[in-house]
């Protein structure tokens, strides 16, 4: 899975591409909801393509396309199997580099120990404590968001990033919510007509310098 | 005058002869390549610390990168700058030599810059060996010799291998892939029922490479301090070359190098599968250098030394004259060019003649194939169609980075639901500009084979004077193709192909310059140093071409390179490196021969 990470978000980031991560969330009452998770590199794909041509980058073993979609299909067969996963569906464009994953679960607990729990199993380096943050907290009554802890580390850790093209790139956090959102902690979240859906988009630079910038908690109306 | 009197004088010139050798005799016969540095006043006073941010130093890393070092300079070091300063590499089929041979003036204020090193028993009479984690230090009078020997990784593998499935093993790595599966309690159990006695793979590997890496450096060393065959008294080329009064001298012997010879292309063009079957072909190919060291440049004179079957194909090669249809499509003021002119097809027929010879002679039935098909092939095929459509002239440029049109899916957001969908865009990537170009007297040949092309894919659209091969690199950027008087272009460089595609007028080459390419031979070449380090995309190289980047990218001035006189036993090539800031002569001496140990390593 660092594998996957590596080429689709490291490269990215590091050759001064234009990366547009969507993180869709949509939420029921009973907590269970379906998640979506979007990578897309199709305004990199020279650059994707050029490295995808070499043997190795940076000193780490560049994956060939078949293993990268082998590991997403190993990563979908995997989560079906986890606990509170309903359905999981993958798809991956390799001309256009886009990455999507779709998942049914039945609390959002269940979806981020699946994920978790997954990812550890594809590589055993990547390693979660107990008292991990989770990036995803719901209480009935509002939710918490912020980055995933993996990718927060993997965009930390980035150094040699042209900053000023970097800027370009983009997260978007989407939120799809039972009932109106009453108010929101972000000012720069963004509510739908009907109160409903939240969406709070971030560039890459800016969360590369202050990974806060993505949290917000949405608190529904009574 | 005495009987005892004449012995002294005896044993005190025989003294005075063996302290007089310099410290290149304990260059290892092993040794491919040598880079032998002269003393100099200027390299005298650069610091150990800025000496060892090179490359060709790496083998000693280790020993400097430490306190000892801080504010001196290589004379503090207790260095000898009487002696020259030699690095060499080899290699052979089952072990890597590496090493430095140096003399030494001041042993104690050596010892303070490699101070992590213990004085070891020693079976070699008057030679004290010193060693560290890492490295050999062998000290002969005055002379040192700084070596590794290491197992060449491929032999190690095979070794190891070989003794790991003789024992019953199974493969190491499916062995590894099963503990991915397994749980903790397994794993206990599987640790518990192993015989902790027994090796696993790569313990077996390490005491191999272990045991392998004594026996090859006691071969070595036997060699050169027992039967006292070094470099030096084995090749009469080699001990020409250190005469020489230049600052440095560069040498490799390309026929026990076959296999890493970089200059084996030009064979692969003339007869492409065979190349490898004419290894013989080889005998005496060395290559010498000079590094002449000037106000404000670095001159590296080099001559190739070959067979004379060799030397006749080069000579035939060589009698082509600059195809002036080159010069209006490179720019005066581009980054990087280079042009390389031969007559193939004299070249096509002196191999011919050449290697037949040669090749009948092999009993490989393989070998005995190709023959008959490059008969055959000399026999039926039209050469006079073939050498017309190609006839060896060509050129290449790289015109910096571009901006290139792609295209890109981006997702739009629908405000009232936020749900998103995917639509296609123009986008712009950056991309390195590079054009080839070949001369041909048969446009008509490409000009079929395009509308050949374009017939069976829309990806090839006839622009009228070009041609577009759409989303050619990587799926993406197009690349265009010029056919057009006497010459057939290939390039990304939309600028070029809409604009300039019978050449960059008043903006090409100058009358002056075009005549320098015209004496220069077979090959001539220019590279704005910082223009092309800083424009070129290093992210894409491999990490040592990458390393070379990194090196230049802080360096100004622009390299030359022209090739010489060719006669049937060797040819010239002179690159000369300019600089402006000509204090730092020393330091551009040593980047110079930097790149080149890059280049070669």
């Amino acid at each position: 899975m660092k594998k996957i990470l590596f080429l689709l978000i490291v490269p990215a980031l590091m050759l001064s591409s234009c990366i547009e991560i969507i993180d869709d969330l949509s939420l029921n009452l009973d907590g269970s909801g379906t998640f979506k998770y979007t990578v897309n590199l199709s305004s990199s794909k020279v650059k994707v393509n050029s490295i995808l041509a070499l043997d190795s980058f940076n000193g780490k073993k560049v994956p060939k396309i078949e293993e990268i979609e082998s590991k997403i299909n190993q990563f979908r067969e995997l989560l079906t199997l986890e606990k509170g996963i309903k359905s999981v569906q993958t798809e991956f464009n390799k001309v256009d580099f886009i990455a999507k994953i779709t998942v049914d679960f039945s609390s959002l607990e269940d979806l981020q120990a699946g994920i978790k729990s997954v990812l550890t199993q594809l590589d055993s380096s990547i390693k979660y404590s107990e008292d991990d943050t989770a990036w995803i907290t719901w209480d009935h009554k509002s939710l918490k968001r912020m980055i995933p802890q993996l990718v927060e580390e993997r965009i930390k850790n980035e150094t040699q990033s042209d900053q000023a093209l970097l800027n370009t790139g983009s997260y978007t956090c989407i939120s799809r919510l039972p009932k109106a959102i009453q108010n929101t902690s972000n000012s720069a979240c963004k509510l739908n007509p009907t109160k409903t859906a939240a969406m709070l988009r971030v560039n890459t630079l800016d969360l590369k310098l202050n990974p806060s910038l993505l949290e917000h908690t949405l608190t529904l109306s009574p | 005058m005495d009987m005892k009197k004449l012995v002294f004088l005896w044993l005190l010139g025989w003294q005075t002869y063996l302290w007089s050798q310099g410290a290149e005799q304990l260059i290892p016969s092993q040794a491919v390549t040598v880079f032998s540095i002269n003393n100099t006043d200027l390299l005298q006073k650069i610091s150990i610390d800025e000496w060892i941010t090179y490359d060709f130093m790496e083998e000693i890393h280790q020993e400097l990168f430490d306190k000892s070092t801080e504010n001196k300079t290589v004379k503090d070091a207790g260095l000898d700058f009487d002696q020259r300063l030699s690095l060499f590499y080899g290699k052979t089929p089952y072990y890597e030599v590496t090493g430095f041979t140096f003399g030494i003036k001041d042993k104690n204020a050596l010892f303070k810059v490699f101070d992590d090193f213990e004085n070891m028993p020693s079976p070699y009479e008057g030679v004290n060996i010193y060693q560290s984690l890492f490295n050999n230090l062998l000290i002969e009078k005055n002379k040192g010799l700084l070596i590794r020997v290491e197992p060449v990784e491929v032999f190690l593998n095979q070794q190891t291998d070989s003794l790991w499935y003789s024992r019953g093993n199974l493969s190491p790595f499916y062995a590894m892939d099963e503990d991915q599966f397994m749980d903790e309690e397994e794993l206990v159990v599987e640790d518990a029922q192993k015989n902790l006695l027994e090796k696993n793979y790569y313990e077996l590997r390490d005491s191999l490479q272990f045991e392998f890496q004594k026996k090859y450096y006691h071969d070595v060393l036997n060699g050169l301090l027992k039967q006292r065959k070094s470099l030096y008294s084995n090749d009469s080329v080699f001990r020409e070359l250190l005469t020489h009064p230049s600052a440095g001298v560069f040498y490799m012997d390309n026929s026990r190098n076959i296999d890493r010879a970089k200059n084996l292309w030009y064979l692969k063009t003339v007869l492409p599968t065979l190349y490898l079957d004419v290894q013989e072909l080889y005998d005496g190919n060395i290559i010498t250098g000079d590094l002449i060291l000037q106000e404000s440049s670095v001159q590296f004179n080099l001559n190739a030394r070959y067979s004379e079957a060799l030397g006749s194909i080069y000579n035939e090669m060589n009698h082509a004259k600059f195809d002036p249809n080159i010069a209006p499509y490179i720019r005066s003021n581009q980054p990087a060019y280079f042009t390389y002119n031969i007559n193939l097809r004299s070249a096509y027929e002196k191999a011919y003649d050449v290697l037949v010879p040669i090749l009948s002679k092999a009993k490989d039935p393989e070998i005995s194939f190709n023959l008959l098909l490059l008969k055959l092939g000399n026999a039926l095929v039209n050469k006079d169609a073939v050498f017309d459509a190609y006839k060896g002239s060509l050129f290449m440029t790289f015109n910096g980075i571009q901006k290139v049109k792609t295209r890109k899916i981006t997702f739009f957001y629908d405000e009232q639901t936020f749900e998103y969908g995917e639509k296609e865009t123009e986008a712009e990537e950056d991309m390195p500009i590079f054009t080839l170009g070949f001369t041909t007297k048969r446009n008509d040949l490409p000009e079929m084979v395009l509308e050949h092309f374009s017939q069976v894919t829309s990806k090839f659209e006839n622009k009228g004077d070009y041609w577009v091969y759409n989303k050619a690199i990587f799926d993406a950027a197009p690349v265009f193709l010029i056919n057009t008087k006497g010459m057939f272009i290939l390039t990304n460089d939309q600028d070029l192909a809409e604009n300039h595609r019978d050449g960059y007028g008043k903006e090409a080459l100058s009358k002056r310059m075009l005549k320098t390419l015209k004496k220069s031979g077979t090959m001539a070449g220019f590279a704005n140093l910082q223009q092309v380090a800083q424009k070129f995309p290093s992210d894409f190289l491999d990490p040592s071409q990458q390393q070379l980047m990194e090196f230049l990218r802080n360096k100004t001035g622009s390299v030359t390179l022209k090739s010489g006189e060719t006669t049937t036993h060797s040819t010239s090539v002179t690159l000369n490196y300019s600089f402006n800031d000509t204090e730092k002569s020393g330091k551009h001496f040593l980047d110079l021969l930097n790149t080149l140990y890059l280049l070669t390593k």
